[in-house]
């Protein structure tokens, strides 16, 4: 089978779909796994709800991202890659990462290996904000040469 | 700061409109209009020599540099 630019697009799409569904799975069955991990753990109930509210704030982040991915998949199957679009969706996804590892941080106090997440979460943010500077180059150069006769 | 293109100043003089003056250098009549409306940012050398074998003129009589900036005082 040959492997073309469109099937791996699609497969993203696919990875996406995965991953919205997780996270749905995740919103929806947070209050039991959460109960299930501390029981496990035997830490406190407040530790629990923290942990909890760790999680729905991430969710958030992790809708937006997911969202805004989504977009920038459907406009590269339309050929538009290095538009200005793209560049603020890539913008708001370093951002998503951003915001995920600050509340990442800020649940450390609570539990600690959420520091991991957090690191991994920031680590993700600046791969994807050089990723933005390179498309915003990108664009620029393009934007020039569309209006060189 | 900017440069402009003359080449509606040109084109009126020479009495040639935009479809045949694009066939005859062989670029889209939509790049030339965003030549002559000045919305271009960089023209081929290629293009610049065509225009000007077309239009019997040199580089200078379509481009114009205007220094709309304050002097530097000295």
């Amino acid at each position: 089978m040959k492997w073309t630019e469109d099937r791996s697009l699609v497969l993203s799409q696919i990875c996406l779909g995965l991953f919205a569904l997780l996270l749905a799975a995740l919103d929806i069955g947070c209050y039991w796994a959460v109960g299930w991990f501390i029981s496990l753990r035997n830490m406190p109930w407040q530790n629990g709800a923290a942990l909890m509210a760790v999680i729905y704030l991430c969710s958030v982040f992790g809708w937006l991202l997911l969202n805004k991915l989504w977009g920038l998949l459907r406009n590269m199957k339309k050929g538009v890659v290095f538009a200005e679009e793209n560049v603020r969706r890539l913008r708001c996804v370093s951002w998503c990462c951003a915001g995920a590892a600050a509340v990442c941080l800020l649940g450390c106090a609570f539990y600690l290996p959420l520091l991991f997440l957090s690191m991994a979460a920031g680590f993700m943010a600046l791969i994807v904000r050089i990723v933005k500077n390179v498309f915003q180059q990108a664009a620029a150069m393009k934007s020039e040469l569309d209006f060189t006769v | 700061m900017e440069i402009q293109v003359n080449l509606d100043v040109m084109m009126a003089r020479r009495k040639i409109s935009g479809g045949e003056l694009a066939e005859k250098i062989g670029i889209t009549p939509a790049n030339l209009s965003i030549l002559k409306n000045n919305k271009a940012k960089a023209i081929r050398f290629s293009t610049l020599m065509a225009l000007c074998h077309e239009l019997g003129c040199q580089p200078g009589d379509l481009l114009e540099f205007i220094d709309d900036e304050p002097e530097k005082g000295g």
